[in-house]
């Protein structure tokens, strides 16, 4: 059964060159939606785009008015962006104490400010229609904390609480907005967490499928499928919900 | 598609998943106190074992194995708690907590075998946020989240996913006046009470095959009641 309220509407999803946003924007795509592929990176972008017969519109998630810039080419090109989906992210890990000014700043500028512009430029964009659905990535570590993850599990917890926050000035509006926490995902990113364990992405993906109740760590079409249904017209009871697939390692 | 059973399927939440998972293409049956209008309503009491493991029998010998379970059966009232008696708790922790974990067992039991089987138990936001006026259906509630995530944990690994949704205040025969009343409603951060389809939506998206990767987690489609 193909879910109601996705076909015919147009979305943006940050993140989209690679991982779980490139898997969301082509499920998103399948169901019937017109997509606005976003990355940093516009080859990418560019290069998911054309896989799902969508606009690439990169831009720096991290630049206030980059991103309202982005919403607003995406608007004029595709019609008034209904279901967003802010899934950049950036990552580092190192212990808390050897974690540098830089990556920290960088990982707030990016990750928690940037969804706090994506939320914005949605919303703004989605108040006239009275109608949206936004969703957040946040992180199961942002949930429970992960050591030598300071910075990046600190901007996944601060998405959880911008999700619960913003939910009540949006969802009298017509706009649900909830988060995603997925647990560890078969995605680039985890060539970090291989990198600082010095251990290939391989053997990293064994380490935590060992840990797994279901001995496997999610993919990137698991989290898309949540994301999905979210975005969904029936979902639009979940306000400022967090949504964990997780396969078990956090309940 | 598939074979499914919902307790409480005669009205409210369990009516609404019932449409919803015949619509999606399955064949569901129906435990509920009376005959339930589904492909195959039987009526056994989920308190009671032994009924509700000949009604699980009878729906496998029926319908085939069953893919999709969904625990609705409940009921609610409102009791200040100094006039809460053991009748009135001992009643509300048979129907729920012991009734889904009769249901459960009848169901597993023939799941495990397979090593296939998705499940989706019915917790309450009261469990999230506590209920003043009913604190022995709230504690019910919460001990359903919690055997909801244990189990979980459990059967991961024998291929069983077993999650739960918490309704808000949803517009079903279960609703109280007081949750009518406007000012209760105008505190909701959408104004306005769940809807039962809002509810099988959650359920029905927690019991998808493609739905892997979500295991023990408690989804609460609620208004904006509990954040």
């Amino acid at each position: 059964m193909r879910l109601e309220g996705i076909a015919g509407r147009v979305a943006l999803v940050t993140g989209a060159g690679q991982g779980i946003g490139r898997a969301i924007a082509e499920r998103l795509a399948d169901e019937g939606a017109r997509v606005a592929v976003n990355d940093l990176d516009a080859a990418t972008a560019e290069a998911t785009a054309s896989a799902i017969g969508g606009l690439a519109v990169p831009f720096d998630c991290s630049d206030r008015a980059a991103v309202h810039a982005g919403f607003a080419r995406a608007a004029a090109e595709l019609g008034t962006v209904e279901l967003a989906v802010a899934n950049h992210a950036f990552m580092t890990m190192a212990p808390f104490l050897e974690e540098t000014d830089a990556d920290w700043e960088r990982t707030l500028r990016v990750n928690l400010q940037g969804a706090l512009w994506v939320v914005q430029a949605a919303a703004a964009g989605m108040v006239a229609g009275g109608y949206g659905r936004i969703v957040c990535i946040a992180s199961e570590w942002g949930l429970s904390g992960w050591p030598e993850a300071a910075a990046y599990t600190a901007s996944k917890g601060g998405i959880v609480t911008l999700v619960r926050s913003a939910c009540r000035d949006l969802g009298p509006r017509g706009i649900a907005i909830n988060a995603i926490a997925p647990g560890v995902t078969a995605t680039p990113q985890l060539q970090v967490d291989a990198d600082a364990a010095g251990i290939t992405y391989d053997e990293m993906v064994g380490v935590y499928a060992k840990d797994h109740p279901l001995g496997r760590i999610g993919r990137p079409e698991d989290i898309a499928a949540t994301a999905a249904f979210l975005l969904s017209e029936p979902a639009g009871a979940l306000v400022g919900q967090v949504l964990s697939p997780n396969g078990g390692s956090l309940t | 598609m598939g074979i499914a059973v919902v307790t409480g399927a005669g009205s409210g939440i369990g009516a609404a998943c019932v449409a919803r998972l015949q619509a999606a293409g399955d064949q569901v049956a129906g435990i509920d106190l009376r005959p339930a209008r589904c492909d195959l309503g039987l009526v056994a009491d989920v308190s009671d074992a032994s009924a509700v493991e000949a009604a699980i029998a009878q729906i496998e010998a029926e319908l085939g194995p069953i893919d999709r379970l969904v625990t609705a059966a409940g009921y609610y009232e409102r009791v200040p708690l100094l006039e809460l008696d053991e009748s009135r708790v001992a009643r509300m922790i048979a129907v729920h907590v012991t009734g889904t974990r009769n249901v459960l067992r009848a169901a597993i039991a023939r799941m495990a075998p397979r090593r296939a089987g998705a499940i989706c138990t019915i917790g309450s936001e009261l469990a999230l946020c506590g209920d003043g006026d009913a604190i022995h259906y709230a504690l019910c509630k919460g001990a359903i989240h919690a055997l909801t995530k244990t189990l979980a944990l459990e059967l991961a690994p024998s291929g069983i996913r077993i999650n739960c949704v918490a309704p808000g205040p949803t517009d079903t025969p279960l609703m109280t006046t007081e949750m009518r009343d406007p000012a209760y409603i105008a505190s909701l951060v959408l104004q306005r009470l769940v809807t039962p389809q809002e509810i099988a939506a959650a359920v029905t998206f927690a019991l998808a095959v493609e739905q892997h990767n979500l295991v023990g987690q408690v989804i609460s489609p609620n208004a904006g009641a509990v954040i």
